[in-house]
């Protein structure tokens, strides 16, 4: 996999992983909100329970102070004990519960003087009819403006409750929010990662064509090189073939022309007279046998050794001067043949042989590149 | 058999593992005045005399010899006689009433030198204690926590058979900042 498709893969999962991070922590957070918004909620349920139940504890407390006060009862009495306990805890609590309500805090404040007043008329009573003073129980009730008390506690409970009623479906209103935001927050973490899980499919995938493209290329870019090579070796065939033939009409060549200069050596080995190849500088390059035999020297003795140590022109049989330049070196240089001059030839014992001597010039093309010296043998003269 | 053997007689064995069964699990009902003498008594030894008891809903605290008696009661019965004995006995209470959604309010008795309170609920052998912080805060969570319920609010209070009558020391609210609670300053 190439390079830069690793990195994107990677990219696109460390996107996921933010993602899926940012939702958890953004989600604890939202239940964390919708946790301290449903306190909200149960608190100010409580504010309205607690309220309501002082109103009832109130008209139970009247109900049973005047339970007691009719027939003397001592249970009404305890009855008046515990709910004026409770009517303190629930008040209690309220006012606790509202401390940062201050117009809430306000009206508990007022509520609790309130139903305080109602309690400390109802133990006056209480107190008045346990030490049986009927005129003063009598008196006390005739003066209660019990109604219009209790009427002013329930239009102040009425009062809270509506306003605390406000407060919980405000609050109620935030908790459903935060829960909404937590549904969106979700959701959408989830739709994200999905594209983004698209996404790292669409990234494979397009890898996995341009995969799929780069091998059919090199299988094609393959297969034209190997049509190359066979193309190539067929052609290395023929030309090896064609190499083949030549070399073998060289070797016949070559042997025609081993055999023709065998023929050749032969034909000069088979003659009786003298022959020498010279040089240009007119040393001698090559002999046949009849120069051994007359001289009695071996080749490597003469090969490259000059003309005139075996040969020199008899002057006097030839009646001329001794001359200042070489007639043969002169006729080489000049390209022309000189025939038939009487020469001596000198062999290794020293004894000399007359001999007639005939000079060709060797041409390569129009160049002379040496000289081919006959020697015939002259005969005795009586 | 030497003197030393003698001592631990296949009877006496008996009779030494009846006494220390019935002091373990009480046969008759313990009174008032025999959990105030005696020894030891540490919150968990309080809590195994409770063990076997039922509870029953009434709307007043009951007189504590009738609560033993009876073997019947429910959690501020407990509490509030958990406070009255062990506080009697060296140990620093603190009795707490906690309100939860939906529910009716639970009483525990807090025993500070344990860092647990005493709860109605648990009554068993082997878990009677319930660990918790000290503040009012944290024991109502936990007593929440418990009843798989959110609290709202918690109180401190005090009661004594001779008023009957619960008197509330100070109120902790949920909602509130918990820097903001009577009790969070001495606690930390």
């Amino acid at each position: 996999m190439k390079d830069h498709t690793v990195k994107r893969i990677l990219g696109f999962f460390l996107l996921i992983f933010a993602v899926v991070v940012y939702v958890a922590i953004d989600s604890v957070r939202n239940i964390n909100r919708d946790m301290t918004g449903s306190d909200w909620v149960n608190h100010t349920h409580e504010v309205i329970l607690d309220v309501n139940g002082a109103l009832s504890d109130i008209r139970s407390a009247d109900a049973a102070v005047l339970s007691y006060v009719v027939a003397g009862d001592a249970r009404s009495k305890a009855e008046c004990k515990e709910i004026f306990a409770d009517l303190d805890e629930q008040l209690g609590v309220a006012r606790d519960d509202t401390r940062h309500e201050a117009i809430q805090h306000e009206e508990i404040v007022q509520l609790i003087g309130l139903c305080n007043a109602r309690v400390d008329f109802d133990r006056s009573v209480l107190a008045a009819r346990q030490s049986n003073d009927l005129q003063t129980v009598r008196s006390l009730l005739a003066s209660d403006a019990g109604v219009e008390a209790t009427h002013e506690i329930q239009r102040l409970v009425a009062k809270v409750t509506s306003e605390e009623m406000e407060l919980l479906a405000e609050r109620d209103h935030t908790s459903y929010d935060q829960g909404q935001t937590t549904r969106v927050t979700v959701w959408s973490g989830v739709a994200l990662d999905f594209v983004l899980f698209a996404g790292v499919g669409w990234v494979i995938w397009s890898d996995i064509v341009a995969r799929r493209r780069a091998a059919a290329a090199l299988q094609e870019a393959n297969e034209q090189l190997e049509n190359r090579v066979r193309e190539r070796t067929a052609e290395l065939a023929s030309a090896n073939e064609k190499l083949r033939s030549e070399n073998l009409e060289r070797r016949w060549a070559n042997q025609t022309l081993e055999h023709q200069l065998h023929y050749n050596q032969l034909i000069i080995n088979s003659i009786s007279d003298l022959v020498f190849v010279l040089t240009k500088s007119m040393n001698i390059s090559r002999i046949n046998p009849a120069v051994v035999h007359l001289v009695g020297r071996e080749p490597p003795d003469l090969i490259n050794q000059p003309l005139s140590s075996v040969v020199r022109l008899d002057m006097d049989r030839s009646g001329g001067a001794a001359l200042l330049v070489d007639p043969l070196s002169q006729a080489l240089a000049e390209g022309r043949d000189l025939r038939d001059l009487p020469a001596i030839v000198e062999d290794k014992m020293g004894r000399k042989t007359p001999v007639t001597l005939t000079i060709f010039p060797l041409r390569d093309r129009d160049k002379v590149v040496g000289g081919i010296v006959i020697l015939q043998i002259a005969p005795k003269t009586s | 058999m030497t003197a030393a053997g003698n001592r631990f007689t296949a009877p006496r064995l008996v009779a030494a593992s009846l006494v220390f069964a019935l002091a373990l699990s009480p046969l008759r009902a313990v009174t008032v005045n025999e959990l105030l003498t005696v020894s030891p008594m540490t919150p968990r030894h309080f809590a195994n005399y409770f063990e076997d008891f039922e509870f029953v809903l009434f709307d007043q605290v009951q007189d504590p010899e009738v609560f033993l008696s009876t073997q019947r009661g429910n959690c501020q019965d407990y509490a509030i006689l958990g406070d009255y004995v062990l506080g009697r006995r060296g140990y620093d209470t603190h009795l707490v009433h906690v309100r939860m959604v939906g529910q009716i309010a639970h009483d525990v008795c807090y025993i500070t030198q344990s860092d647990s309170f005493l709860d109605y609920n648990l009554r068993s052998y082997y878990r009677n204690l319930e660990r918790s912080g000290p503040t009012v805060r944290e024991i109502a969570s936990r007593v929440a926590e418990m009843f798989k319920s959110n609290w709202t609010s918690a109180s401190e209070f005090t009661y004594t058979y001779e008023e009957g009558v619960k008197r509330m020391t100070f109120t902790v609210v949920k909602t509130d900042p918990p820097a903001e609670d009577p009790d969070y300053r001495a606690a930390k």
